[in-house]
């Protein structure tokens, strides 16, 4: 049943034969797995204790406390303590550590914050002592799926609005219209200010009015898609099969006008992340201390004589800016109807 | 040969006008009278064939026939039923019988859909058999249409301009309907490829006993497949009779020019070509009286004020909108 269209497996291998974009693809998508499968990499649990003949892996599940390893306290394990308690009393218990042991949100005061990058700190600590590199890293997560949350959340009331003014056109299209016009207009960021002055929205919250102010662009397009798909005379053989709006809709005009959508899809999400990015810098993004991106960015401005935190931190956002942006490009030129027939 | 009382379709002063809107309000200030009053009655089994002038409507009285349009004026009977005022739910039902078959197959095919897929679509729709069955219908629609079975897991860019117009066929006789709108149907294709689906419709038509509209602007093609032939002009119909007595003894000037247009393959024969001077009239605002006259040759004052009867000559199946119908012939078999 699942069987790839020609067409499709056309543009798959062209996608694929541009290289640019087809490595910024790979580039993206080892991120995205390392991401999701950071604290097997960057962490302040141990991968794995062995203490008194039995086996433990921290890393994911319940904190344990420092009790059942023989240390006298009760509250979470500090491993690295714990590695350094087994090293003195010379006991055969075992601690493996992460690649990078430091958690996003742990401090490290051994060395006056920010601290220069160093063997320790790879890319060196931000003002609160907190390991950049890890930051960066569970950073990104927050940012990438943000940013696919709320393009998600774009594109389905951009493209059922579009739609369906496309379609029924009219007063329904007269009315999403002058809608659509008024909300451009309706300045973005004060509106999040006076919002988040009286509401915290958290995460899923503020995805969701990022993407009430950032659905007009794709209703349009697919407003002129459906516009242009409709008066096409397939439409018109399946109306004359007696075919009902809900199946021309579906069947027949979304799919022909998924290649736009797809196109325009990374660019929407290099534009979710440096939404919250910007956010994030000016305060109004994320509730702290969840890892991001804006936040690291504002103490790098404000401390431009600890270079390594705005450097590290702009150089992170633009290279997985400039590959989202070279993937778009890809799937673009793949995507290009001139290409490969007249119609499609 | 068709039973002349078996009427299956009959047309009556159907009428589709398209307002002109402009302006902010968008005011309506004009109608394109696209179909001006069309009445026709067409027997079961047979194939009557539209011809005229680009813009002339004859793709509107098409689609007006099986309500893909919703017309303005008249009445519309299929089956002796009044289908012009029906309502969805009915329309839905009706549209088993009656299908279309457009002219540019690439278009009316959606791309994006496979050949299965497009022919599965009348039967989900209608809610007709079982996903086993209509896997059998499906390949036997292919067959009989002409193409290989294993078509059905193909896309239509796969397949040249003839093949996919099979493909638009099957998928109209799917349902197996008693009406067929040909569309120019076989206008988009090379003259070889054209012979071949015309022939496909003819053996379709014997064998599944289809009534066809066949609309044109070519007379040869139309001269070939059809048992009667209608010349529109500017939204009406001119002149309705048998293929046969159009080409001997056409009645409306318009026709006569029309035959008189068509090459012959004999380089020795020589035929008094009628040049119409001018343009078609715009069908917002058709010249009074007669909409030929400013064209006509034969206008007198009467064609400027009186428009014409569509009117019966003597007791020949033979009808013709034109003032001095009858005492024209002499003229044009003359030439």
């Amino acid at each position: 049943m699942f069987q790839l269209r020609p067409i499709t497996k056309r543009r798959l291998q062209r996608f694929h034969s541009l290289k640019r974009g087809w490595y910024a693809f790979l580039f993206l998508s080892i991120c995205l797995a390392f991401t999701v499968l950071a604290e097997v990499f960057i962490n302040s649990r141990a991968l794995y204790v062995q203490h008194e003949g039995k086996s433990s892996f921290p890393t994911y599940g319940d904190p344990i406390p420092g009790k059942v390893f023989g240390l006298g306290y009760g509250y979470e394990t500090d491993y690295k303590e714990l590695q350094a308690h087994f090293a003195a009393s010379g006991s055969s218990s075992k601690v493996i550590m992460p690649l990078i042991p430091w958690g996003p949100n742990e401090m490290d005061y051994s060395v006056p914050p920010p601290a220069k990058p160093s063997a320790k700190h790879w890319l060196g600590t931000d003002i609160m002592g907190r390991d950049i590199l890890s930051r960066l890293v569970y950073g990104f997560r927050v940012s990438i799926s943000f940013a696919l949350l709320m393009v998600g959340m774009t594109y389905s009331i951009g493209v059922t609005l579009g739609c369906l003014s496309g379609y029924y056109g009219s007063w329904i299209d007269l009315i999403t219209q002058r809608l659509q016009e008024i909300w451009m207009c309706l300045p973005f960021l004060f509106i999040v200010i006076i919002i988040t002055a009286f509401w915290s929205p958290g995460f899923v919250g503020l995805a969701f009015i990022c993407a009430i102010f950032s659905w007009m662009g794709i209703a349009s397009t697919m407003r002129a898609m459906t516009f242009k798909e409709k008066s096409r005379e397939y439409v018109t053989a399946a109306r004359s099969l007696g075919a009902g709006t809900g199946r021309i809709v579906f069947r027949h005009i979304l799919p022909n006008t998924l290649s736009i959508v797809i196109s325009s899809l990374p660019f929407q999400v290099a534009g979710g992340i440096s939404a919250l990015t910007s956010l994030d810098f000016l305060g109004y993004g994320v509730p702290p201390p969840m890892p991001s991106w804006g936040e690291l960015m504002e103490q790098g401005l404000g401390r431009l004589d600890a270079w390594w935190i705005l450097g590290s931190v702009a150089t992170a956002m633009t290279i997985i800016l400039i590959s989202i942006t070279f993937i778009g490009e890809g799937l673009r030129e793949a995507f290009d109807p001139k290409r490969h027939s007249t119609y499609d | 040969m068709p039973d002349s009382n078996d009427i299956i379709l009959e047309i009556r002063d159907l009428k589709m006008h398209f307002p002109v809107k402009k302006g902010l309000f968008s005011r309506t200030v004009g109608q394109v009278r696209a179909v001006d009053g069309v009445s026709l009655k067409i027997r079961r089994g047979e194939t009557v064939g539209l011809v005229g002038e680009s813009g002339c409507g004859k793709s509107t009285l098409g689609r007006c026939v099986i309500r893909l349009y919703d017309p303005t004026e008249g009445r519309i009977f299929f089956n002796g039923r009044d289908i012009s005022q029906a309502g969805p739910a009915e329309m839905r039902a009706l549209r088993k019988d009656m299908q279309i078959i457009f002219q540019d197959p690439n278009e009316s095919l959606n791309s994006r859909h496979s050949v299965e897929e497009i022919l599965e679509e009348p039967f989900i729709i209608h809610d007709v058999g079982s996903p086993e069955e209509r896997r059998i219908w499906i390949r036997q629609l292919l067959s009989r249409v002409g193409l290989p079975e294993s078509a059905a897991e193909r896309y239509p860019h796969e397949f040249s301009g003839g093949q996919r117009q099979r493909i638009g066929i099957a998928r109209a006789i799917a349902l197996k309907p008693k009406l067929i709108v040909c569309d120019e149907a076989v206008s988009a294709l090379d003259v070889s490829i054209q012979s071949q689906v015309l022939n496909l419709l003819m053996d379709l038509q014997d064998e599944m006993n289809l009534t066809y509209i066949f609309i044109a602007h070519g007379l040869p093609v139309v001269k070939l497949i059809s048992d009667r032939i209608a010349v529109m002009y500017l939204g009406k119909v001119v002149e309705f009779t048998s293929s046969q007595r159009i080409y001997d003894a056409p009645q409306h000037p318009y026709t006569q020019a029309l035959i008189s247009a068509i090459p012959e393959a004999d380089p020795e024969h020589r035929t008094e070509r009628i040049i119409l001077q001018g343009d078609v009239p715009s069908p917002i605002n058709p010249p009074s009286g007669c909409a030929f006259h400013p064209r006509c040759r034969f206008a007198t004052e009467r064609c400027k004020k009186e428009s014409p009867q569509f009117r019966q000559l003597g007791n020949d199946e033979h009808w013709v909108a034109c003032h001095h119908a009858g005492e024209l012939v002499a003229t044009s078999s003359e030439s």
